[in-house]
């Protein structure tokens, strides 16, 4: 285990060390928010209705801010090194070395992610302490552990679904062109950018049952009160079983891959 | 144990696409593959402690073949044993027995210090805190980085960063090692540290090497041995010094005269290649040298003269072309 957690340590040297790319993608979380906290503003300000797809105006931003900050932590990112990595050859490093490929990414990833939570973590801390005492959400310690175990299976889960993604560099030449549309729609089907139940119906179900919701909706909806026991306990049986689905697929589409690996460049 | 290769082969498949936007468009509807044999049934072997020098021209096959034996790459057939183990296996226990440096091919990480990547590789390959900072310690010395390893790989000179992937690939003190070009692109004096350094640890630690090098020099320096493939096929296999005996044994023999010589007069002597108004170059048989200088001597008003052999380079480009050739 010792190489996987200087692995871990390295992720997070390499986040620190461009200090104003680190910042500027900080940075990129809050814009979003603020588009968001005005359009919901102009929506709720021209309607009379008190709730809107179910949602009060205070409850809706809540959604929005914490699920931009769970978006930035869950966010993979690592796709485009694979990408890199397989295109032009950079996986034979890891190929000769006695590592898993699988799991230098991963732990490089949540080395990488660790930055991010120090400054995220006391934000999303605030958010929730301002809800639990001006709101009067019913937000319990035990709550908050099982949010933060669904947002470590919601990064393990994301993690999962990108090096699958990624993986198709073996037989896509240039996968990359795919993966800023794919960043898009999962950030959208995941609820990262607004709760995708206020759909209702048809699709809430659908989202219930596959993958992306889990990587976002899942967790602000336990941190928000919106779910409960029951509803928490299907949701991470889902998470899990999604996590061991995607695994098995990553490990076939390793096998086969590394078959096809040409390592090209000398 | 060393390396044992037989009958091995890879080939590679790519598209064919015209030229143009006609091209393009053609090829989204049909697709012509193409096979491109990269490596055709080759064998040889290395012994241990040995230090061959695989050489080719560019695309000859040497670089996948190094792959192949590294267990980046699974051959199409044929089998290979590396140590006792097949490469392709991709046991941890075959990895911690060898390394790969490819000059063109970064595998430090490019963001951070080379220290950094030592230390990321001593923990990879389980090696000890004593062990590792002997070998870190000692091989930076040699290499003359010592300054330099906690520097940001990313401005590290060509030269420096070269040293930093072959210390990198020797912390774990690796039985065999693969070398594709790790001189390439450095200046002269980079290269000679490098080729000093690498001579002294195959003498040091007994360290199967296996070297591709477009420099003559580094094979000269550096290997006994030498292992010829052209067009994925084996063309030659043995002594470096034999290498110019099999193509017909010849020297050259460079005269100074006194003045302008006839080039009739010259050409009895044996091929001409220069010729100048003070002297010649020629190209004799070996066997034939002292006759032909006395009477070059006897008849020639001759200054100075000088007898070598052919130059590595060309005997190699012989092979390369005589394989083409035939």
């Amino acid at each position: 285990m010792n190489k996987y957690r200087c692995i871990f340590l390295m992720g997070i040297e390499r986040a620190l060390e461009y200090r104003v790319s680190f910042l500027l993608s900080m940075l990129s979380a809050v814009f979003p928010i603020i588009i968001q906290t005005a359009m919901w503003n102009y929506l709720y300000g021209h309607s009379d209705a008190a709730a809107i797809f179910g949602y009060e105006h205070g409850q809706i931003l809540m959604y929005t801010l914490l699920a931009t900050l769970v978006s930035q932590l869950t966010s993979a990112g690592f796709e485009w090194e694979m990408n890199e990595d397989i295109k032009m050859g950079g996986l034979n490093k890891y190929l000769v070395r006695p590592v898993s490929y699988k799991w230098h990414r991963f732990f490089g990833f949540m080395g990488q992610k660790i930055p991010r939570f120090m400054v995220i973590g006391p934000v999303a801390a605030c958010i929730i302490a301002a809800a639990r005492f001006w709101k009067g959400l019913p937000i319990t310690a035990a709550r908050v552990f099982v949010f933060v175990c669904s947002l470590v299976l919601a990064m393990m889960l994301n993690f999962y679904i990108f090096y699958c993604i990624g993986l198709l560099g073996c037989w896509l030449t240039d996968v990359g062109k795919l993966f800023g549309t794919v960043s898009i729609v999962l950030t959208v089907v995941s609820g990262g950018i607004f709760p995708l139940d206020i759909f209702g119906g048809v699709v809430e179900k659908i989202v219930n049952i596959l993958p992306f919701g889990y990587t976002a909706q899942f967790p602000v909806n336990i941190i928000n009160g919106r779910f409960g026991w029951e509803r928490i306990g299907i949701g991470i049986a889902m998470q899990a079983g999604w996590i061991l689905l995607f695994a098995c697929l990553g490990e076939a589409l390793w096998r086969r891959g590394m078959k096809r690996y040409v390592g090209i460049g000398g | 144990m060393g390396i044992y290769v037989e009958h091995l082969k890879k080939d590679f498949s790519y598209y064919r696409k015209e030229t143009g936007i006609r091209g393009s468009l053609h090829n989204i509807f049909h697709r012509e593959k193409l096979i491109k044999e990269a490596v055709k049934d080759i064998s040889f072997s290395v012994e241990k402690g040995e230090m061959v020098g695989f050489l080719g021209p560019n695309g000859a096959g040497k670089t996948t073949t190094l792959k192949m034996l590294s267990g980046i790459l699974y051959p199409t057939a044929g089998r290979a044993e590396v140590d006792g183990f097949v490469p392709w296996e991709r046991k941890n226990e075959f990895k911690r027995k060898i390394s790969i440096v490819m000059g063109q091919k970064n595998q430090l990480w490019w963001d951070l210090p080379a220290s950094d990547s030592f230390y990321l590789n001593k923990c990879i390959f389980g090696v000890e805190d004593y062990a590792y900072r002997e070998v870190v310690t000692e091989l930076a010395e040699l290499l003359d980085v010592k300054d330099l390893v906690n520097v940001q790989v990313r401005r590290l000179s060509l030269g420096e960063r070269m040293k930093m992937e072959i210390l990198a690939a020797l912390i774990h003190r690796p039985d065999i090692l693969f070398l594709d070009e790790p001189t390439i692109g450095l200046d002269i004096l980079s290269q000679q540290k490098i080729r000093k350094f690498l001579k002294y640890y195959n003498e040091q630690w007994k360290t199967t090497v296996i070297i591709t090098s477009h420099y003559m020099a580094d094979i000269e320096a550096l290997c006994d041995r030498t292992v010829i493939i052209n067009q994925g096929q084996l063309v030659y296999d043995g002594e470096l010094a034999d290498i110019n005996r099999l193509l017909g044994g010849r020297k050259l023999l460079t005269v100074k005269t006194s003045g302008a010589v006839d080039e009739k007069a010259w050409t009895a002597f044996g091929t001409v290649r220069e010729i100048h108004s003070a002297g010649a170059v020629l190209e004799i048989p070996h066997e034939q040298t002292r006759e032909i200088l006395t009477a070059i001597l006897n008849g020639l008003p001759v200054e100075d003269f000088n007898v070598t052999e052919i130059p590595l380079e060309e005997s190699i480009a012989r092979f390369y072309q005589k394989e083409a050739v035939d």
